[in-house]
Parts: structure tokens; C-alpha cells; sequence
């Protein structure tokens, strides 16, 4: 069993310098990112299940600005 | 492929990378050899033409990242392969090196297209696909004050001029087309025409070089529009060519790409996959004519599943039917592009900012003028309305023995049968006016200016999409879980 910190595990963050809001993290993963009717870019920051990394690994891959930032344990 | 085998990947860009990558993640415990001719590691190469160009992103700074613990892949970065041979399955790579592989998997790209009579010796007439080309780029602006050209009217030759006004540099775009990106529809085409104006990026359309003038420290070019420019650097975005010059000789199919089978396995090879844009594959979902797709996200998505393909092998493998998604910045607008629009034989408004692309009665692509959250259902959508086509694997061709003998009839005893049909069952079913019925109803399905039937929600009109040249609502916020 590997230590772990409280609270580690994969996180995602989006760089708001590069992310231009074209919603292909919302498409490729839904149950991570929103992109709302106003517009805005809403995201969980902690994955919790083995679908979300998966989805918000696969967000981050296409991303166009390269603006996911995936960090922690990928693994799960 | 087996425990201990060698998958060879040639071309190290980001198809390279996320083959590599679901190789790994898909288990395969035999050595990869990524080979790659730029000497970095995979980067971003749309910002190429443009955070790269504009000086705001650092070299250094746009690599592409994998997503496991430990990619475990030998490099080969800075090498160039030279021939393929898909029956000694070797590929040679300079200084008489040779190597084997039991898979192989192309992804080679393509290189910007040469134009007839562009004196490219001249320093100052340069290309746009890697980091060295933007940096040389940056060095022929920083040396003279004198306005850049760019000749094209695509993507990149558009992303070129709008990336150096935004730097303050003079621009002027040439491009033979009546308008630039004309194949993203008139509503994209009529926008980014506007938006050079708006930026006093000056277009040069229906125009070509008559003739090259190369000084010291400028490049002069005389059109066929009688305009005379001088220029600190000229950018040729004329399109581009496949790079499968080390497949010749190989056996492959190599006229427009590679030639594949709809599972990405290259026509001929049955241990050879292809990804990017090198890739010729007919799309299932849409058609059975092979064609190549140069977009980006293509890209990650071919090579992912050229991977798992070439896991499975050839005759299990499952055919690639992605829908195509495409998308640029020009000034401060976004591009959306889905589907395969240059099938298309019309066009149709779908909502504000949106276009459909219309084939025989059916919608097959989409592009979006800086509406990414009507995009987003557009494109679910689009989805909905083409869905890939459920594959059935073929069956194993059956041995002859088992094969059952086929009981004679008596042709006379089936005449008996069909005298026996009643008249009125053949007259009761008018075949004509069922088949109206279905292509009316079909026909109703068209994507004409409402949608009745399946009513998209209205595309939101934030303020900030709303106002011209406003800026984009560049905030991503975090909700905690």
C-alpha cells in the first residue's frame, strides 16, 4: 500500500492564461467539465473514480491550448 | 503483438507520442522505438503559427505531456528513416543502420507545400511547421520593420496574419481564393474578412506572385493584382504534402498518404498501421472513399486507435470512424469546425454563428463562429444524426467440408407456389407511394432553417459573445468536490 498524503490522488487544474473556452474538455469529458450558457468553464478539481481520470485524461490529450493540467497519482 | 516484441513508431510528433502512450496503456510490455526528425521531444505544433510566432509561449515551454507513470520509450529523436521494408519488416535509418520491428506504426505527417517559383534560398522566404521555422521567422521581423506576407488563405495563413497584428507587425495575406477559408462556408468566410479589416490586416485575394525581387535585406514581390510589396519575411501557407517518401519502394500505396483499410492498416501490410494525417482510410461513418483528415485532434485520436489495432491485429481489429473536429483562433475568435464539410453540396444557417453542412438530404459537418456552447450540442448533434455504424465483425470463413448440401428443388413445385399467392396480396402494398412517404419523412429530417423536431437549446448570448472584439471570458473556475 503506497503512503499517501490526506487528500492526494489525481488532480486537474486549467491554465486560464492558455484555455480560450472551446469546450472540447466538456465533449471528451462531461462528467468533469462544464462549459455553461454563460459561457464559463466550470470543473471538479479532484477525480474521484476510474471513469473521470480516464475521461479527464483523455480531455487533457485533446485539449487545443494544452491547457489541462493533470497532477497526483494517475494511476488511481 | 507478443511479450517481447519491438513496435517501431517513425515520426515522433503528437500521433507519435499517443500511439506510444496506448501502446503502454494498453499493456504492451515489448520495446518501442519512437523515431522522430525534429531533434526535440513531441510539442504542441499549433502554436507554431501562433504563440510560438507572437514570441508568448517559450520553446520550452510547449512540449506535450504523457499521461502514465513511465512511458518507457526508446528515443530516436534527430534521425530521419530513410526506406521501408515491409518484408524483411525493417526500416533503415542513415549510416547503413537497419531496424526491425514485428509492428510498425507511421505517422509521419505532412510538410508544407513547396510554391513554384519562391526563391527559397532567400532567408527570408520561410515555412511554418516547426519550432525553428517560427524562431527563424521571429528573427527576419526582428531584423527589418518592414510588413510581413504570408501567402495562403487556410488556417495557418490566417493564423499567421492575425498573429502578427497582434504583435503590430503590417501583414498582408495572398491568396488565389475569392475569400479566405471559403470551404468553411460563407457566414466563417464573410467573419474572418471582416475581422482582418476590424485589424487592418491587409488581403490581397484573388491575386498570385508575378515575379520574386530578392534584395539584401528585403524581399520585394510584385503581384498579379499590379501591387508592389515589400516584405521583412514571406511565409509560404499554400497548403501541405504528405511526408511518405521513405515508403517508396516499400510496396505501400503511398499516392495521396497511405493507403488504408478502414481498421488504419495500411493496404498490403498486414503488421503496418497509420496515424495522423498521413492516414488515407475510408470513415464508415460517412462513406467507403478513403481520405485523409489534417486535423489535429485526428491525430490524437488515430494513433490511439491505430495502437489498440495494431494490439488486436488485423482481423480483429475495428474500423476508425471518428467525427472530424477542427478549431482556430483568429483574433479573438474562435473556429469550430466538425464533421467533413468539404463533402458538402450545400449549406445551411442553423443558428446564430452556426453552419451546417449538407450532403444528399443529410448533415455532415458543422462550423461554429465563436459559439463553443452551441457548438458543444451541435456537435452531441451531429453525432446523434450520423452515428458510427455498428461493426460486425466478419465471420471466419467457413471450412468447405462442413458446408451442408444444398436439397435440389423442383422448379416446377415453386412455379406451383407462386400460382397460389392470392392476387390481391401483391396489389394491396403500393411500393411506389411507401417509398414517398419514407423520403418525405426523410426529407422532413433535412436541416433546413428550423428544427422542429429535435429544437436545439438557443445559443447563449453572454455578453461577452455578443459584443464584437470583446474579450474572451478567459476564467476557468474550479469547483471543489
Amino acid at each position: 500500500m503506497p503512503f499517501r498524503l490526506p487528500g492526494g490522488g489525481p488532480r486537474i487544474s486549467v491554465d486560464n492564461d492558455r484555455c480560450e473556452l472551446y469546450g472540447i474538455c466538456a465533449m471528451e469529458a462531461p462528467d468533469v467539465f462544464d462549459l455553461g450558457q454563460d459561457g464559463r468553464l466550470r470543473f471538479h478539481t479532484r477525480l474521484l473514480d476510474e471513469t473521470t481520470i480516464e475521461q479527464a485524461k483523455m480531455a487533457a490529450r485533446c485539449c487545443p491550448m494544452q491547457a489541462v493540467v493533470m497532477r497526483g497519482d494517475l494511476d488511481g | 503483438m507478443a511479450d517481447g516484441d519491438r513496435i517501431v513508431i517513425v515520426g515522433a510528433g503528437v500521433a507519435g507520442l499517443r500511439a506510444a502512450e496506448r501502446l503502454r496503456e494498453q499493456k504492451f510490455d515489448g520495446e518501442i522505438v519512437l523515431i522522430g526528425d525534429e531533434a526535440r521531444r513531441p510539442y504542441h505544433r499549433p502554436m507554431v503559427s501562433k504563440a510560438l510566432v507572437m514570441g508568448t509561449e517559450r520553446p520550452s515551454d510547449v512540449g506535450l505531456s504523457h499521461y502514465l507513470p513511465d512511458l518507457d520509450v526508446h528515443w530516436r529523436l534527430g534521425a530521419r528513416v530513410t526506406h521501408l521494408d515491409t518484408t524483411e519488416r525493417v526500416v533503415h535509418l542513415p549510416g547503413g543502420e537497419s531496424l526491425w520491428y514485428d509492428g510498425l506504426i507511421a505517422a509521419t505527417g505532412v510538410y508544407p507545400r513547396h510554391l513554384p517559383g519562391a526563391p527559397r534560398h532567400d532567408p527570408r522566404v520561410r515555412i511554418l511547421r516547426t519550432v525553428e521555422d517560427s524562431m527563424a521567422v521571429r528573427r527576419c521581423l526582428n531584423a527589418s520593420k518592414k510588413p510581413a506576407v504570408v501567402i495562403g488563405a487556410g488556417l495557418i495563413g490566417n493564423e499567421f496574419a492575425a498573429s502578427m497584428r497582434h504583435i503590430g507587425r503590417d501583414v498582408t495575406l495572398i491568396g488565389h481564393a475569392k475569400a479566405p477559408l471559403h470551404r468553411f462556408g460563407d457566414r466563417v468566410s464573410s467573419g474572418i474578412v471582416e475581422e482582418h479589416h476590424e485589424h487592418r490586416a491587409n488581403l490581397a485575394m484573388r491575386s498570385e506572385v508575378r515575379h520574386w525581387i530578392s534584395t539584401k535585406d528585403t524581399v520585394g514581390l510584385h503581384l498579379t493584382n499590379n501591387q508592389l510589396l515589400v516584405a521583412s519575411v514571406v511565409v509560404l501557407a499554400i497548403g501541405s504534402v504528405p511526408s511518405v517518401d521513405w515508403m517508396r519502394g516499400s510496396g505501400l500505396d503511398i499516392k495521396d498518404g497511405v493507403l488504408c483499410d478502414s481498421k488504419l492498416f495500411a493496404e498490403g501490410a498486414s503488421d503496418v498501421v497509420i496515424a495522423g494525417d498521413i492516414a488515407r482510410w475510408p470513415n464508415l461513418r460517412f462513406d467507403d472513399t478513403p481520405r485523409r483528415v489534417e486535423h489535429w485532434i485526428n491525430a490524437v485520436e488515430s494513433a490511439r486507435h491505430a495502437a489498440d489495432n495494431l494490439l488486436m491485429g488485423q482481423s480483429s481489429a475495428i474500423p476508425f470512424t471518428p467525427l472530424p473536429r477542427a478549431w482556430s483562433t483568429l483574433y479573438d475568435t474562435r473556429l469550430q469546425m466538425c464533421g467533413m464539410p468539404s463533402l458538402a453540396e450545400d449549406t445551411v444557417t442553423l443558428a446564430d454563428g452556426i453552419t451546417g453542412f449538407v450532403k444528399d438530404g443529410r448533415l455532415i459537418g458543422v462550423s461554429c463562429w465563436n459559439k463553443p456552447r452551441a457548438m458543444l450540442d451541435w456537435m452531441f448533434e451531429l453525432d446523434r444524426r450520423l452515428p458510427a455504424p455498428d461493426y460486425v465483425p466478419e465471420p471466419e470463413p467457413a471450412p468447405v467440408a462442413e458446408v451442408p448440401e444444398v436439397p435440389t428443388v423442383d422448379p416446377a413445385a415453386i412455379a406451383a407456389l407462386a400460382a397460389d399467392v392470392p392476387a390481391e396480396f401483391d396489389s394491396g402494398f403500393d411500393h411506389q407511394a411507401f417509398e414517398r412517404e419514407f423520403e418525405s419523412e426523410f426529407a422532413n429530417d433535412i436541416p433546413t432553417t428550423a428544427f422542429p423536431a429535435q429544437a436545439m437549446p438557443a445559443p447563449p448570448t453572454t455578453a461577452f459573445a455578443a459584443q464584437p472584439g470583446a474579450a474572451l471570458p478567459t476564467m476557468a473556475i474550479p469547483m471543489g468536490r
